[in-house]
């Protein structure tokens, strides 16, 4: 294969990003294998004297399965439904006929531009005068639907030949069974690599969590990391990057297998991944 | 009672009328074809018969009952898309059976019926492909398929061959004809193909502008156009139309007088017409090398060898005319003579573009 020169300089920037991004990976995963002692004084990435005994740590000092579940609970929960939500939404405003449908469009769209920040305040003022402070399940229920899920949603379903769906109306099918027999079949990997980004941004979640969680039974993933590095807790470093190896496992693992989908998905809805 | 009634109809897309006042009544059983050019209407006739398009105004009758509000579903339609619209995730039997399980009729007559459409349509051994696994026809006829098996009243179908080469699409022509007199339903058959129409068909109704021009068997509209597009419109090469420059039982062509039959006078006459076209099939001029009786001189300025006839131009009144013939006669260009022979003549009123009709002389 020839390259030429200008082929050579951008293959350069890209392989200068990729370490960029690949570093703080692989120094997590070396720190982790490292002693306290050696933490800090090397920053080679090959630990001089590997040792499980940051991971073991991490099981004595905090209760790593419950965190590990709670976050699990939370993700699972979050993406089911707005999985659930999206898929509904999105067939209605792609198969149904009312008035005004593009103008709710659009608001529901413009909602993806209000920062986090924004309604932040406001939905924990809400969660806590209904008692859900301080509880996983409060930390789920503000994001069960989801406007970016609806809109990737419905590129999608726009792409379903209208002559399918009419097929299905001389059969009188209902518009349940048009969902459940040709709408979701056909975009089931579009529903789920949506998926796994919602799950993935669930799990890696810190600000909202940390607002909504007090107690440590309570814990996400991401909180527990903070134990670990904050003045409180201390600077057991290897601990913390042992916990980091941990958290970072399982969204690394399913986009392994699914990277295919999610790739796909955001190339077919016209925004680059 | 007619199978398929429309009383009045009109359909607007927004501001535009696409259908205008449509009277159409189709008879139970029989194979209708409508024909015309993309945009006609043709193609929202047939939606409006699914009830996959509402309708503005008039009444549609099915079966006698008024159906203007019946939901597609209760309409006893079935339908062959032009895309032939096959669900890409489901083997061929599950496209087949689609609307039967949807319909919870029991498996066993399920697979009954699919087993005969199946054997019916050459289908057998692919039951469990799907559908991109296909070729074209074979896309087609799971589609046909898909519309048999419901064993509906209606039997619609949009552009079914168009997405086929020319070889398959006479094979599949005969095959839909042999079908529908297997299956009896009334067939309602859109297409902008003119041979297709005239051999699927056994009444054609040729739509222009959202109206019908002309509704009759393929042998009339063919020999007795209504008017000059449906003159114009069936017929490849199209007919020949140019000005007759008729007056007082007679017809000029370039600079031959030529007398008309007392009937055609008659007719040409009593058409009340200011200014008469004249309209002949290029199969049905003759021409010679030496002149006879009452022959017009002609110049011929191009011709065309298709290997199994050989189309000769000339020019009458101003007007490109094309005669096509059997054999080279002629030998190429040069000086030729036409007789017009007045069963193959049609007049046209160039206002109003309708048919002045016929004399007993032009009887077949």
């Amino acid at each position: 294969m020839k390259i030429n020169s200008s082929e050579i300089k951008w293959h350069l920037i890209f392989i200068i990003l990729v370490l960029l991004l690949i570093y703080p990976l692989l120094f997590s995963l070396s720190t982790s294998f490292k002693t306290m002692s050696e933490a800090f004084q090397s920053s080679s990435l090959i630990p001089g004297d590997p040792t499980f005994s940051a991971y073991e740590r991490v099981f004595t000092t905090i209760n790593f399965v419950q965190i590990l579940s709670n976050t699990f609970i939370i993700a699972t929960i979050v993406t089911v439904f707005k999985l659930v939500t999206s898929v509904f939404a999105a067939y209605a405003f792609v198969f149904f006929h009312f008035r005004g449908k593009t103008a709710l469009y659009f608001l529901l769209i413009s909602t993806i531009f209000i920062p986090f920040t924004v309604t932040m305040i406001p939905n924990y003022i809400t969660l806590s005068k209904v008692g859900f402070v301080d509880s996983i399940y409060g930390v789920a229920l503000p994001q069960l639907a989801d406007a970016t899920g609806i809109f990737l949603l419905r590129q999608y379903m726009k792409g379903i030949p209208m002559s399918l769906m009419e097929v299905a109306e001389l059969e009188r099918a209902s518009h349940l069974t048009r969902l459940r027999t040709i709408v979701v079949p056909l975009i089931r990997p579009a529903i789920l690599s949506i998926g796994i980004i919602f799950f993935i941004n669930s799990w890696n979640e810190y600000v909202w969590p940390a607002i909504m969680i007090k107690s440590e039974v309570n814990y996400t993933l991401s909180l527990a990391l903070q134990m670990f590095v904050s003045s409180e807790g201390g600077t057991d470093v290897p601990v913390a990057m042992a916990v980091a190896t941990l958290t970072m496992l399982l969204p690394l693992g399913l986009y392994a297998v699914c990277q295919k989908f999610i790739i796909g998905t955001f190339a077919q809805s016209g925004i680059k991944g | 009672m007619y199978s398929i009634e429309f009383k009045n109809v009109v359909k607007r897309f927004g501001k535009t009328e696409v259908i205008k006042g449509l009277n159409l009544s189709i008879r139970k059983g029989e194979r209708l074809i409508l024909l015309g050019s993309s945009g006609c209407g043709k193609s929202t006739i047939l939606r409006m018969i699914s009830g996959l398009e509402t309708i503005t105004s008039g009444e549609l009758y099915l079966n006698g009952t008024l159906a203007n509000d019946m939901d597609p579903g209760d309409r006893g339609i079935g339908m062959v898309f032009q895309n032939y619209a096959l669900f890409p995730h489901m083997t061929v039997e599950k496209n087949i059976a689609y609307g039967l399980r949807i319909h919870r009729i029991p498996e066993d007559e399920i697979a009954r019926r699919v087993a005969k459409a199946v054997a019916i349509l050459n289908l057998d051994g692919l039951e469990s492909r799907l559908p991109r696994e296909l070729s074209g026809g074979q896309r087609q006829r799971v589609a046909l398929a898909r519309a048999l098996v419901k064993q509906a009243d209606f039997f619609l179908l949009d552009e079914p061959l168009s997405n086929l080469d020319a070889q398959l699409r006479g094979r599949a022509r005969k095959e839909l004809v042999r079908i529908h007199e297997m299956y009896g339903q009334t067939m309602i058959y859109v297409t902008h193909d003119q041979i297709e129409a005239m051999t699927v068909g056994q009444r054609i109704a040729v739509i222009n502008d959202g109206r019908i021009q002309m509704l009759d068997t393929p042998h009339e509209v063919y020999r007795r156009p209504a008017n000059l597009f449906v003159a114009k419109f069936i017929g490849s090469p199209s007919m020949n139309i140019f000005d007759g420059r008729t007056a007082a039982g007679a017809m000029r062509l370039n600079d031959t007088e030529v007398p008309l039959t007392p009937g055609w006078a008659e007719k040409t006459g009593a058409s009340g017409a200011e200014r008469l076209l004249t309209g002949v099939r290029p199969e049905d001029i003759t021409l010679t090398a030496e002149p006879e009786a009452g022959s017009v001189p002609v110049e011929i300025q191009y011709h065309e060898d298709y290997g199994s006839r050989v189309g000769y131009y000339f020019t009458v009144n101003g007007e490109e005319v094309i005669a096509i013939m059997r054999d080279d006669v002629l030998h190429g260009a040069g000086h030729a003579y036409w007789k017009p022979d007045p069963k193959t003549l049609h007049f046209f009123d160039a206002k109003t573009e309708s048919n002045v009709g016929y004399p007993a002389e032009a009887a077949e």
